[in-house]
């Protein structure tokens, strides 16, 4: 009888990132805090968040696109708002936060 | 305080919906004098409106949770507020529109013989339609296209649709408040819409009694005859007896011209209750008073017995601060921005405290349990 052959791991087909979901969005997410999708800009990212959570992108960006004014996405700790917003390149092996602004002070 | 529990709601009971600025309460009594207050899952956000719609067999909480950061959904709860959906397609502008929602300001469910209508208004100023209660919403194209509208002004609030008036004598006609732009009338279905202001002022302008640009806060259809409106303006109250058309100042001996809720007694319709406020949007004078007419507006009394007074007291309530029941004697409800809701279960003769230390009060809906 011979053994059964364990597949060999598949490596990814697309570069990836790593995004971490803020909690207040984890009933959108089934209670999920990070997912890895394919590198790109951060608007691909957030249309492939959309997809794998419908309804995500309407938490994140305006009906007209723009990000909302009072959430934060940071990749490799830098904020998107000071680069290139949403035209901003998201490399594969990055992190990416996504966090709303401070309240409360 | 227990969660909100619809397992043991029973017929003829009194359940009162409060939006706050945390969140969407139920307050539950079925005798009006005691007094069950509990959250619902719907915690943390700004709650503008909640309303329990009992039409089409359904027994469905609409709430427009507002939020402060990830965005502003219109959503239903079938199980008195334990769970929420959202729509199957929301509350969203065109992407080619330029505009996005801010906030949902009210919900208002369509006429008992059209269960499934159910509409909404939002800032910027639009009003929105289901007929599916609540599955999908669409734009009303009419006012959306309105061809003054690039000339509206908002208010403190906001550009801001907050009032809905379906007709329930005519399924073609329909009245609606923008803050600060006036009534607005179609009568045709919600293809046009023509402004419905004369005689009512805006004394915060030039011309105070412009076409449009007034601040009207709050209105209401007479349950009966259906070209009574009253509304409860930034500058008077005001009385209407051809369906908008001419407006009469009612405010008397009011002793301010500034308000915001106005409510009828819908068993005995000429009985109107409001509240007027100060120049620092509180309780004119140290008396927390709920002022009433019995007569359609030619006279008002106060009624104090049950509410604060005091050097100390300053209450504030907002537009949709104030309901009645169905009750007879109806019943009255007034969420103040402290955080209380004071009822008064003989319409409006005493009043007790309802609820207490929640925070501050956005709305006031009541449904009797069908």
């Amino acid at each position: 009888m011979t053994a059964p052959t364990t597949p060999e791991p598949t490596a990814p087909t697309t570069p990836s990132v790593l995004v971490h979901l803020p909690a207040e969005l984890r009933a959108r997410t089934g209670e999920q805090a990070s997912i890895v999708v394919a590198s790109g800009d951060m608007r691909t990212i957030i249309a492939a968040l959309d997809q794998a959570f419908p309804g995500l992108r309407f938490n994140l960006c305006a009906e007209t696109g723009e990000l909302r004014p009072f959430v934060n996405i940071f990749i490799d700790g830098r904020n998107v708002r000071f680069g290139s917003a949403l035209d901003t390149p998201v490399a594969a092996g990055s992190v990416v936060h996504i966090v709303h602004s401070v309240a409360g002070g | 305080m227990a969660s909100s529990d619809s397992t043991a709601l029973r017929s003829g009971e009194t359940v009162v919906l409060l939006g706050t600025k945390r969140g969407l309460f139920t307050v539950r009594s079925r005798d009006r004098v005691t007094w069950e207050c509990a959250p619902t899952t719907l915690d943390g956000t700004r709650v503008y409106n909640a309303t329990l719609d009992q039409r089409g067999g359904r027994r469905r909480i609409y709430a427009a949770d507002n939020g402060d950061f990830f965005g502003t959904f219109l959503r239903y709860s079938d199980d008195f507020g334990q769970t929420w959906q959202e729509p199957e397609r929301g509350i969203q502008f065109p992407e080619e529109s330029g505009l996005s929602l801010e906030n949902i300001w009210l919900i208002e469910p369509g006429r008992p013989t059209e269960p499934n209508v159910v509409y909404a208004g939002v800032a910027p100023a639009s009003l929105w339609v289901s007929e599916d209660a609540g599955v999908t919403w669409s734009l009303n194209e009419g006012l959306a296209q309105h061809p003054t509208r690039s000339e509206w002004q908002p208010g403190a609030g906001g550009l801001c649709l907050h009032t809905i008036v379906p007709d329930h004598s005519d399924p073609q006609r329909m009245w609606v408040g923008i803050s600060a732009v006036g009534c607005v009338r179609t009568d045709d279905g919600g293809k046009t819409w023509q402004f419905k202001n004369k005689n009512t002022r805006a004394g915060f302008q030039p011309d105070i009694y412009p076409e449009y640009g007034q601040c009207l806060h709050r209105m209401l259809q007479h349950p009966t005859q259906s070209n009574t409106l009253y509304q409860q303006n930034h500058c008077g109250v005001y009385r209407s007896d051809d369906g908008g058309d001419n407006w009469t100042d009612i405010q008397r001996d009011l002793p301010s011209e500034f308000g915001f809720p106005i409510a009828i007694d819908p068993g005995h319709p000429d009985t109107v209750f409001t509240i007027v406020e100060n120049e620092g949007r509180n309780n004119f004078g140290e008396q927390f008073t709920v002022y009433r007419t019995r007569d359609g507006g030619e006279q008002w009394e106060s009624l104090t017995e049950g509410l604060p007074g005091g050097g100390g007291v300053r209450l504030g309530v907002l537009r949709h601060g104030m309901a009645t029941d169905s009750h007879d004697p109806c019943g009255v409800y007034v969420g103040t921005n402290t955080g209380q809701l004071f009822a008064s279960a003989d319409g409006g003769e005493s009043w007790h405290v309802a609820a207490d230390f929640l925070p501050s009060i956005y709305s006031v809906t009541v449904a009797v349990i069908e």
